[in-house]
């Protein structure tokens, strides 16, 4: 076989009971190449990652994995055995230690001996090389807890080529990073390239292929639908190859007609309810209204979500400033009295905040809202199945029966389940902080239709959004935020990508 | 009929824990009536057996909801001792005193006393814990501590009577066999009532109600076993009334954990406390709740304990606290919270007396007896890891 591929899947097939995850699967990645891997959620990506990886090892699946010329025979569960292959893996959930500094996880289970235990001045001084000689700016001796996350993923690069990978993959790896911070990831991944090592780079971002991968794959229900070179393709191209439909425009254009103002928030100001002393949002004002959709646009520590979890009730002590709500001010202690005041929050990172992975799709959309089907200490089980499955059908959630447990369900459905509960809630005030972050287009395409739906019919919402496409194409008008301050809201004729960067940017 | 067989098995895949448990029981049954030539099934043992495990058993089914909210507590072995010693002083030198000769009066106070004093005891803890915030395992054990104190205090290290008649009669007393009789019929009536019910309920909203063979198969099984365990305890006393008493706070307790919304929100909060809090699940008033339903299950246990002993010593309740977080382990309770059924926390109960029962029909000294109940817990959770794992 041709020593340009250095790896080379052939005719992989997998299956799980019920389902067949990866159909007569065949991709060639060449040798220094940045392959993108794109796909809707539930499309392969994971399980073909999973096999890479060894969590099937080899003989779980069907067909032939070549790697630098010999056959990739991975056992069960040998993690170590993958990167002692040279395949890296990236993971979309960081894991590093956060108590531990960046050399110690670089060489976390590694660590070089001395007779008697670690040698530390090697270890710090063998981290410091790898950072040079790639480029990443971050000192050997942090600790990473106190990074941000796009330091925190350098680590993790750093951590992987410390192993000597060949082969670093990359899982949805600028889903949690700012603009600013996915430039920085760009360069170093060239830089990655000019040294020889080749990238799998999968993502949802369209955006993303363009500007770094040399070829794409697009994976589909399984199957491989196509590889090409990235210069052959177009956006519209890739999305109807993802969803083997076409669809006409990202951003479903509703017909929202915002009514009377809602919500009000003059002058805010609050601090850290752990650290009276630290000030997280350093003066926010906006108004919403009725039928409205709200862009809150900025940078990731700009203040945004600080700003919508304090407003929930649930975040920051409010030292100055005031809410007003249909024009009575008011003062929200939790996240019990916001509800019943209608304000509910879709919140950031669903597996965290957002859903008990544990419980059925049931008991999660039911949580927020048990007393709509409690009399007397009992809940009534009949009343409550009829209610969320009216609301698992109205938000097409796909599931085999709204008994399996979250933790079973792909990005967007999962999503769809927290909305659903606060859907549930029948708030007046909807917001949404990042309800799109890491799910497919297709998924992503119905939630913005939902978002319309709801407009529409008179719920205001506040949409956070870390993609500036997905702001400008959503919003009707556009609050930037950045250091804890809204610096202004935008109305439709100012919508612009660099207008609103420099706002964000701006201190 | 493939209805049903699909039925069976979905619900085998869903419980396969609870089975491979109760499994488990039956294969230490068989083992121990083999190694004591049968008479580890007699009707005396079996007797005996489950009235053993009942004190442990309350401080479960409390232990249950404690741990699937995340947390623990380790002070309730030595709370129902204290209950017990509290319990016992009353008997012995208080009620004398005040209101003599009035038995069905003092055995009332006694058990409310006791029930009141577990209360208050964890209402107290509760509010440390989850309203100040201090982590559950340094409150419990201070209060383990204070109470070892405090009963010791009591005792002035002699041992009380509690031996009343009366009031001994809550731990071991029997119904008599008639009376058993009805108690099962009654039961049997309920579970079908609320079948019928509950099948109505699900016609009434629209829905599907599971095929009548099936419903009729659960309701069978469930009046055997209820007819075979009245059969074979009547042989000996009749039905334990301690035993009763347990069935029946055990089939409360679980339907607050599984129908009300305090055991909704304790699961929630176990299996993912901020997304519990940013539903509006009030955490520190969820999780106080719990611990004062703790109390409540200590103070019984405590008020079952004097009656069962008969006296109030300095030992009461010693260790306790460890045999109900291993039933309730045992019984597929998470560690870690947000997983566990009351029922499962009864069998592992049940495991764990016939366990020690069964070594001490075969006269093992009481160190291997440790040796082996160890061994046998960490198998047994080992056996779980690994059954989910492979599932």
């Amino acid at each position: 076989m041709s020593n340009d591929f250095i790896l080379d899947i052939r005719n992989v097939t997998k299956r799980f009971p019920g389902v067949v995850a990866l159909d007569d699967v065949s991709i060639k990645i060449k040798r220094g190449e940045i392959h993108g891997i794109c796909g809707e959620n539930g499309a392969g990506k994971s399980t073909l990652m999973m096999i890479l990886k060894g969590v099937h090892p080899w003989g779980s699946y069907e067909g032939q994995i070549f790697y630098d010329d010999h056959e990739l025979k991975l056992e069960d569960r040998s993690i170590r055995q993958a990167s002692e292959e040279g395949i890296a893996i990236v993971y979309q959930e960081l894991t590093l230690v956060p108590n531990m500094t960046v050399g110690e996880n670089v060489f976390l289970g590694r660590e070089p001996r001395t007779k008697t235990g670690i040698n530390w001045n090697k270890l710090y001084s063998d981290t410091q090389k790898i950072l040079d000689k790639y480029h990443l700016d971050i000192d050997a001796n942090a600790l990473v807890k106190n990074l941000g996350v796009g330091k925190m993923q350098m680590t993790e690069i750093a951590k992987a080529l410390s192993e000597n990978a060949k082969i670093l993959i990359l899982d949805e790896p600028t889903s949690a990073l700012s603009e600013e911070e996915i430039v920085h990831l760009m360069e170093i991944l060239k830089t990655l390239k000019s040294h020889g090592v080749t990238c799998i780079y999968i993502t949802h971002k369209l955006s993303e292929l363009f500007r770094i991968t040399d070829t794409v794959t697009v994976l589909r229900d399984g199957r491989v639908i196509t590889t090409q070179p990235i210069d052959k393709l177009t956006e519209d191209a890739l999305i109807s190859h993802m969803v083997g439909r076409k669809i006409k425009e990202r951003f479903p254009k509703g017909n929202r007609k915002p009514g009377k103002e809602i919500l009000r928030v003059e002058d805010l100001r609050a601090v850290d309810p752990d650290d009276n002393s630290r000030e997280v949002i350093k003066g926010a004002s906006f108004n919403l209204r009725e039928g409205e959709i709200l862009g809150i646009a900025g940078l990731m520590g700009s203040g945004r979500t600080e700003l919508v979890s304090t407003l929930f009730g649930e975040y920051g002590r409010i030292t100055s400033g005031k809410i007003y709500l249909d024009d009575q001010e008011v003062k929200i202690d939790s996240a019990n009295h916001s509800m019943r005041l209608g304000i509910s929050l879709v919140p950031e990172d669903r597996k965290k905040y957002g859903l008990v992975l544990i419980q059925d799709i049931q008991k999660n959309i039911s949580l927020a809202n048990l007393d709509k089907f409690s009399k007397w200490f009992k809940i009534d089980f009949n009343a409550e199945i009829k209610k969320t499955s009216e609301f698992a059908e109205k938000l097409e959630i796909k599931a085999p029966n709204l008994f399996v447990a979250c933790q079973t369900l792909s990005g967007g459905n999962q999503q769809k389940v927290v909305i659903a509960k606060w859907l549930m809630s029948e708030p007046r005030v909807l917001i949404m902080d990042d309800p799109t972050r890491g799910i497919d287009v297709g998924a992503k395409y119905e939630i913005y239709k939902l978002m319309n739906d709801l407009a529409e019919n008179g719920i205001a919402i506040i949409m956070i959004s870390s993609e500036l496409e997905e702001v400008i194409g959503m919003s009707d008008r556009i609050m930037v935020m950045s250091a804890g301050k809204s610096r202004g809201i935008l109305e439709p004729k100012d919508f612009d990508q660099e207008k609103i960067m420099a706002m964000a940017t701006g201190y | 009929m493939s209805e049903t067989i699909t039925y069976l098995k979905q619900q085998v895949r869903k419980n396969i824990q609870t089975y491979a448990i109760i499994l488990a029981m039956i294969v230490i049954w068989i083992l121990f009536s083999f190694l004591t030539e049968g008479r580890y099934i007699g009707a005396q043992n079996i007797s005996n057996l489950f009235r053993q495990m009942v004190i442990t058993s309350f401080l479960a089914i409390g232990m249950v909801l404690v741990m699937v909210t995340g947390n623990i507590d380790l002070s309730v072995g030595k709370l129902a001792g204290f209950v017990s010693v509290v319990v016992a002083q009353f008997q012995a030198n208080i009620w004398f005193h005040y209101i003599p000769n009035r038995e069905l009066l003092t055995t009332v106070f006694s058990v409310l006393i006791g029930i009141a004093v577990g209360t208050i005891f964890e209402v107290l803890q509760g509010y440390l814990i989850s309203y100040l915030h201090i982590p559950a395992f340094i409150v419990t054990l201070g209060g383990q501590w204070a109470l070892n104190g405090g009963i010791m205090i009591i005792t002035e290290g002699k041992t009380i009577p509690a031996n009343q008649p009366l009031f001994s009669v809550i731990a071991q007393g029997y119904l008599s066999p008639n009376i058993g009789w009805v108690f099962a019929g009654v039961v049997i009536l309920f579970m079908v009532f609320s079948t019928l019910q509950g099948r109505r309920n699900k016609i009434k909203y629209g829905f599907k109600p599971l095929p009548m063979l099936i419903e009729v198969l659960r309701l069978i099984a469930l009046a055997a076993l209820i007819v075979i365990y009245v059969a074979i305890v009547n042989n000996y006393n009749g039905v334990q009334i301690p035993v009763m008493l347990l069935a029946i706070t055990a089939v409360i307790m679980s339907y607050v954990s599984t129908n009300t919304p305090v055991g909704r929100y304790a699961y929630a909060i176990g299996g993912n406390r901020e997304a519990a809090r940013l539903s509006g699940v009030n955490i520190s008033k969820n999780v106080f709740n719990i611990f004062v339903l703790m109390g409540l299950m200590s103070g019984i246990s405590g008020v079952v304990l004097a009656s069962y002993v008969g006296y109030g010593t300095i030992a009461a309740g010693q260790g306790y606290e460890l045999d109900a977080i291993a039933s309730t382990v045992l019984g597929g309770t998470s560690t870690l919270g947000g997983i566990g059924t009351i029922f499962g926390a009864i069998i592992g109960s049940l495991i764990i007396a016939s366990l020690t029962s069964g070594l001490q029909m075969m006269n093992v000294p009481a160190a291997w007896q440790y040796v082996l109940k160890g061994i046998v817990l960490v198998v047994a959770v080992y056996a779980d890891v690994y059954l989910k794992k492979n599932r």
